[in-house]
């Protein structure tokens, strides 16, 4: 009896394999949707064969939409506008699209296959990213958990981009990961080497980019990256800046940093960077010599605890103690952050309470 | 034992790396359902449960969130640090939510002995009771966060 029921059992679980297995390749082989048409903010029609997800067909159209999964529909951030054409939401898009979102036909690109003709609306700033092919020509120890990789770019051998943006990181399959993956990074460069790309990468215990970063990448090798990304620069006016950052998030204040260097802005700025320790702390040099060739910067490094066989002689505590006790100027100051959400909404706060209005708040937050 | 098709489905996407290098389940050849039923009787057997537990971290996690990323205090002879990079995680049970990608770090000042965690594990932890895969990166022993939080 237990034989005849465990036979009943493989023979339906077999039957049910093959015709998965029959569906899966009658849609790779034999679902065609022809050719179909994307309409691009009205300006442009791309004409593709159906079938695959609209990421994958835009990337390969040159038209880089950010995402961090490489289209698994696991990081949300490949979002679009699709005015007509997309069909029902799709329950692997819902925990990404807030109500708002769902209301302004926003959905996930690598989630909404191209089955039809569709019409999308786009960022104009996204249509002018482009992938560059670079090799890595440095890796430098800034602390015992942040590396400087330097990206010689080859094909575009330049690349254009407004102080304080960001790039996507390929990260190509290795042995932690069967995925290509893309992360991202601001830039922390001097803008005035168009050739080259500065990143400033943290580990993260167990991160997929940074692991590969940090033990496998070599200088030498080759290095895939799209950009540049991103709202957050200096603004066009005289007022006086507060920088506040820690760790990585040197990369884009450092960007912008030599960008007034090289322009001759010669607004008043304060710079407030903050470690745990005295060994946390990088870059001091270079931003000493800002303070030589920028008149009116001041570089105000801030720890939270000196080791005690560290010396350490200037500011101690939270960032936003020393910013607290420092700035006077908030009613006209701009401030530019840089760092975790944690110390960027603990920022603001301080901000708003020396004057500075929200609307003079700029920050690239790591969310 | 038996597992019903959505099960397999999770079970495969927790050893995939697609959400985290290495996945979920480290090295840990039992089921996903294995792994949450020996743990729910390790809880058992501490006298606490899962959600208790969630409700603690989080606690904590949001105190020492206030310190901006450097050590405090949490508790008697315990202190804290919370890292947080960019991006966030959503949760392999595919609801709805995303999980900051923030660590947060307990240290015993009398031993040196650490526990880590991040946001996703608390949710986890609360929600399905899952503490990861044996070998798993970010896999909280039961007894040992017992220890480090009360």
């Amino acid at each position: 009896m237990i034989g005849s029921t465990l036979i009943a059992v493989l023979i339906v679980s077999f039957i049910a394999a093959a015709l998965a297995a029959i569906l899966v390749v009658s849609e790779h082989f034999i679902a065609n949707y022809g050719e179909c048409t994307i309409n691009i903010n009205n300006e442009r029609d791309l004409t593709v064969q159906g079938g695959k997800n609209l990421l994958s067909m835009l990337t390969a159209e040159k038209i880089f939409i950010p995402s961090a999964c490489g289209g698994r529909g696991t990081c949300g951030l490949c979002k679009v506008k699709i005015l007509e054409g997309a069909g029902a939401i799709l329950p692997t898009e819902e925990p990404y699209l807030s109500q708002r979102e769902r209301e302004s036909n926003v959905r996930l690109s690598c989630q909404v296959k191209v089955k039809n003709n569709l019409r999308i609306q786009i960022p104009r700033e996204l249509l002018s990213i482009r992938e560059y092919v670079t090799r890595c020509v440095k890796i430098e120890d800034l602390t015992h958990d942040i590396k400087l990789i330097r990206l010689q770019l080859i094909e575009p051998a330049t690349m254009d981009y407004i102080p304080g943006q960001y790039v996507q990181f390929l990260t190509p399959v290795y042995e932690k990961s069967p995925i290509e993956v893309y992360r991202a990074y601001s830039i922390a460069s001097d803008p005035a080497e168009k050739g080259i790309v500065d990143l400033i990468v943290r580990l993260v215990p167990n991160g997929i980019c940074t692991t590969y970063c940090f033990e496998y990448l070599k200088e030498g090798d080759e290095v895939k990256i799209n950009g540049p990304y991103g709202e957050f620069h200096l603004s066009d006016t005289d007022a006086p800046i507060v920088f506040i950052a820690g760790g990585s998030g040197m990369a884009p204040i450092r960007c912008i940093l030599y960008h007034m260097r090289n322009t001759g802005i010669k607004r008043e700025a304060v710079y407030f960077f903050g470690a745990n320790v005295v060994k946390e702390m990088f870059m001091v040099e270079e931003m000493r010599r800002f303070e030589s060739e920028l008149p009116g910067f001041r570089f105000v490094p801030v720890i939270a605890k000196p080791d005690p066989d560290e010396i350490w002689e200037g500011k101690t505590g939270l960032v936003t103690q020393a910013v607290q006790s420092s700035v006077k100027n908030g009613a006209i100051a701009e401030a530019y952050l840089c760092g975790s959400p944690g110390m960027i909404d603990a920022s603001i706060k301080v901000l708003n309470d020396l004057g500075v209005t929200n609307d003079r708040v700029f920050y690239d937050k790591f969310a | 034992m038996k597992q019903g098709p959505e099960v397999q489905e999770l079970d495969i996407a927790l050893r995939a790396s697609t959400l985290v290098a290495g996945g979920f389940m480290g090295n840990d050849p039992r089921s996903v359902t294995e792994v949450i039923d020996t743990d729910a009787g390790e809880l058992s057997r501490l006298g606490v449960s899962a959600a208790e537990l969630a409700t603690r971290m989080k606690e904590v996690t949001e105190k020492a969130a206030k310190a901006q990323g450097t050590w405090t205090e949490t508790g008697p002879g315990r202190e804290a640090q919370v890292d947080e990079t960019r991006g966030a995680n959503p949760c392999p049970w595919r609801h709805t939510g995303r999980y900051f990608k923030r660590v947060t770090t307990v240290r015993r000042k009398d031993s040196d002995e650490i526990i880590r965690w991040s946001d996703l594990n608390t949710h986890m932890i609360g929600a399905h009771g899952f503490f990861e895969g044996k070998g798993s990166m970010f896999r909280v022993e039961p007894a040992e966060l017992v220890r480090m939080l009360f």
